[in-house]
């Protein structure tokens, strides 16, 4: 079995939006995974006008949300850098046990990277200005410049979703079969570390673990 | 193999009622609304758990539809169609749209567009070969995995798609738009036009192998809205007010300035008042339990010289509309004729306004200024009582806080009601006057009797308040004292004598000399003949009249040096000319008795000092 391996259209978003963007596409990624039965429930986004689907289950957002929160503070440790979330399913299949190995292994069949580029919030010239000048007011025109970049983002987001609707339609026979009583496929989110060599050998290890050299293609 | 591809026919029926419900449950408000109120169940249906995706009971539409969809190799076309209520004038004449039907109904034609297709087919060879055996079961297993994608996909993009805020505009209740959503499902469809075409994009789903055919799921869509201008009727939106005359949690007494003029388009009898000033109300004061409300204090006052009304009293006051000039005299008059009746009734029933200890006077004079307010007052809500046109002076309006009892009146004389009551326009005020003529004749009421009674309680205070109040304590009926205080202020009026610039001085008469029970009679003939004199003076100054009288009656002892004070021997010089002429022989009997108190007085003095 092949693991699919999907790379989202990076987003550009300020932080006190992270929350909500991550949100709705971790999300929809998951609903299109819970193949079991599911009460579908609209979510609508506060910043943007935007509706995803969550699958109605509360230890899944509870689940997401903890680490969104913990990508939120590896963000806050390191402002200004491309920062990528990976949102793994997995099978778990019982292996022989060995002197390196585990008695259960992880078989990732798909992986879904979230690219998120996180600026800060631009300054107005007036607030940071040494030099005499003549200040215009910034009001209207950071309106403007704020509610087109904010088109732009919700645009964005438009995009990452019917990217993901292609990707779940057009690649469905990697997709394990669904097991009775189970909602949704095992998952992983993998957050970025506090070093990025660390983030690298967490995907050393996967490969390791899943013994599929195709696995990062 | 039937079995097989009943299975495969099962799948596919389903898909299709499935996509169905999908898609107009994100189109279709109303259908929305039927659909979350099912969900509301915590129960999962049987078709809930085809593709595992709960999405509530299938509405009646949509099992009609499947019914005459029967044939599962014909497409399922769903257009969702945006039809655009056509106006004349701008939305904003438009001012009121109770619903968009209405809109609809009252703007021109509309127009329809189809902003969304939705095309499910089950594309299938005429001719092929089914799986068998347990090639099919897997295959089977995929198709439905695969089928399930697909709707999540298809679920999900539903809420991305254009159509998809509007659906959400219709279905929010707070405003009406001049556009709807319809839906139509055909199995076939006409092909979009060129210039429909424009603008619009396809999407299709990849389809999903169910062999020996496939599962296609196909959209076209306008890619944006923004060009058929929609945008909500500018209509009123559905406020509770809660603040209108009659809410419970208003104030009474608060003042409506628009709806003054429709306070007076009432059905109260005060339509012939004229129109109220722009003063507010006052509040009424506690204690007057609603009877005073709507009335404020001033105009109540000029309509002093009035006894109270006693509401409590079972008859009606069925009081015609006067003329407005003449209003407020009427009402004064009646108001006298009033108290007649209610003096021979149990003064028990009264309310508190009429109690020696009662607080301002001023709601005595609102439930007494107008009986007929004081009627509605206890029917409908308080509105506005305009001042009526009296001629009287307000000098004596003014309430007086530290002695309620001179704001009301005493009562008539047979013959004085009797003549005022030949005045009136009221039938029923008329019954009650000759009722109480009747009474004062041969019988002693209660109320009567008690307000001539206990001379010793009388003489004992020379205090004005302090008298009354011994006499209204005896008599229990506090209100004849008040009345009697009350009714010097008409006659001030009509007599124009400065003397009853203190309502105390009425007080200060022994009056009380006159209360024994014996002379009760006496005192009605004097009343009778007096009020002849003033037979045809308005009822405030016969009852004026009528406190003076017994202001300046003479005493039974026929001696000046009774009077303490040298302001009763004026009045008493003053008045005996007047009261002289009514003055009556008295009996032996008469004599005696009043012998007799004072001999006990004597001795109780004598006994008290005695003891010092």
């Amino acid at each position: 079995m092949n693991c699919e391996v999907c790379q989202l259209k990076e987003l550009e978003v300020e932080h006190f939006e992270i929350r909500e963007v991550l949100r709705c596409i971790l999300h929809t990624i998951v609903f299109h995974r819970a193949l079991g039965l599911v009460r579908p429930k609209d979510v609508d986004l506060e910043l943007f006008e935007i509706t995803y689907v969550q699958c109605g289950d509360v230890e899944l957002e509870k689940k997401i949300d903890e680490r969104i929160d913990h990508f939120i503070s590896w963000v806050e440790k390191h402002p200004n850098k491309k920062s990528q979330i990976c949102l793994s399913f997995y099978e778990v299949k019982s292996k022989q046990p060995s002197w390196f190995t585990n008695k259960t292994e992880r078989l990732y069949w798909e992986q879904w990277y979230v690219n998120l580029n996180v600026t800060q919030h631009p300054k107005h010239h007036s607030s940071k200005s040494h030099h005499t000048k003549v200040v215009v007011d910034p009001g209207e025109s950071a309106i403007e410049e704020r509610s087109s970049r904010r088109a732009m983002v919700e645009a964005s987001i438009r995009e990452v979703l019917f990217q993901i609707i292609k990707f779940v339609n057009e690649k469905k026979d990697h997709v394990p079969p669904i097991s009775e009583g189970v909602i949704y496929f095992p998952y992983e989110i993998t957050i970025p570390s506090s070093s990025d060599s660390a983030f690298g050998m967490d995907m050393i290890k996967r490969m390791l673990h899943s013994g599929h050299p195709t696995m990062l293609s | 193999m039937d079995r097989e591809s009943g299975k495969l026919e099962q799948i596919v029926s389903q898909f299709r009622s499935k996509i169905l419900h999908v898609i107009l449950d994100s189109r279709v408000p109303s259908l929305h609304q039927q659909q979350q109120e099912s969900l509301s169940l915590s129960r999962v249906r049987k078709t809930d758990k085809w593709f595992n995706l709960v999405l509530g009971d299938r509405p009646p539409a949509l099992e009609n539809l499947n019914f005459s969809l029967r044939n599962l190799l014909d497409p399922m076309v769903i257009d969702i169609i945006l039809v655009r209520h056509g106006s004349c004038s701008s939305s904003v004449d438009n001012l009121y749209v109770p619903s968009a039907a209405a809109a609809a109904a009252a703007a021109g034609p509309s127009i329809e567009t189809v902003i969304e297709r939705w095309v499910v087919q089950y594309d299938c060879p005429r001719v092929f070969a089914t799986p068998s055996g347990a090639d099919a079961a897997v295959s089977y297993k995929k198709i439905y995995k695969k089928c399930i994608l697909l709707l999540r996909s298809l679920y999900t993009q539903m809420r991305l798609l254009p159509a998809y805020i509007i659906f959400r505009q219709l279905s929010s209740l707070s405003q009406t738009y001049n556009f709807d959503l319809v839906y139509k499902v055909s199995s076939f469809s006409h092909p979009f036009s060129r210039e429909e075409e424009d603008g619009m994009k396809v999407y299709s789903f990849a389809p999903v192998e169910a062999l020996p055919g496939c599962l296609c799921v196909s959209v076209t869509y306008h890619a944006s809205l923004s060009d058929f201008n929609l945008e909500p009727l500018v209509s009123l939106p559905p406020k509770i007010i809660t603040d209108y005359v009659g809410s419970p949690t208003t104030d009474p007494m608060r003042s409506f300035p628009s709806s003054e003029r429709g306070a007076h388009a009432t059905s109260f009898p005060l339509r012939g008042l004229r129109p109220p000033s722009s003063a507010p109300f006052q509040r009424p004061h506690s204690w007057s339990s609603g009877f005073h409300r709507g009335i404020p204090p001033t105009r109540t006052q000029s309509l002093a010289g009035s006894p109270p009304v006693y509401r409590t009293s079972p008859k009606p006051y069925d009081i015609t509309s006067p003329p407005t000039d003449l209003y407020g005299n009427r009402i004064q008059n009646h108001r006298v004729s009033t108290l007649q009746q209610a003096t021979a009734f149990d003064e028990y029933k009264l309310s508190p306004p009429f109690s020696p200890s009662a607080s301002p006077s001023t709601p005595t004079y609102l439930s007494g200024a107008n009986p007929l307010l004081t009627r509605h007052c206890s029917e409908t809500a308080p509105v506005t009582i305009p001042l009526p046109l009296t001629g009287r002076s307000t000098r004596y309006l003014s309430p007086n806080s530290s002695d309620p009892s001179r704001h009301s009146l005493p009562p008539l004389s047979p013959r004085s009601s009797k003549h005022d009551a030949s005045s009136q326009e009221s039938p029923s005020g008329i019954r009650s006057y000759r009722k109480l003529e009747a009474l004062r004749a041969g019988e002693s009421p209660s109320g009567l009797s008690n307000l001539y009674s206990a001379p010793k309680v009388v003489r004992d205070s020379k205090d004005d308040s302090g008298r009354f109040s011994g006499l209204l304590s005896s008599s229990g009926s506090p209100r004849i004292g008040f009345s009697r205080s009350s009714s010097r202020l008409s006659f001030q009026d009509d007599m124009d004598d400065c003397e009853f610039s203190c309502p105390f001085d009425v007080d200060d008469v022994d009056v009380s000399d006159s209360s024994s029970q014996n002379t009760e009679s006496k005192r009605a003939s004097e009343f009778t003949a007096q009020s002849n004199l003033v037979g045809k003076k308005s009822q405030d100054a016969a009852v004026g009249i009528l406190v003076h009288m017994l202001r300046t009656a003479p005493p039974l002892r026929q001696d000046s040096s009774c009077y303490s004070t040298h302001s009763l021997r004026t009045e008493y010089e003053g008045g005996v000319g007047i009261a002289s002429g009514f003055f009556m022989p008295r009996k032996t009997a008469d004599a005696l008795e009043e012998l007799n108190s004072y001999r006990e007085m004597k001795d109780l003095l004598l006994s008290k000092s005695g003891m010092k």
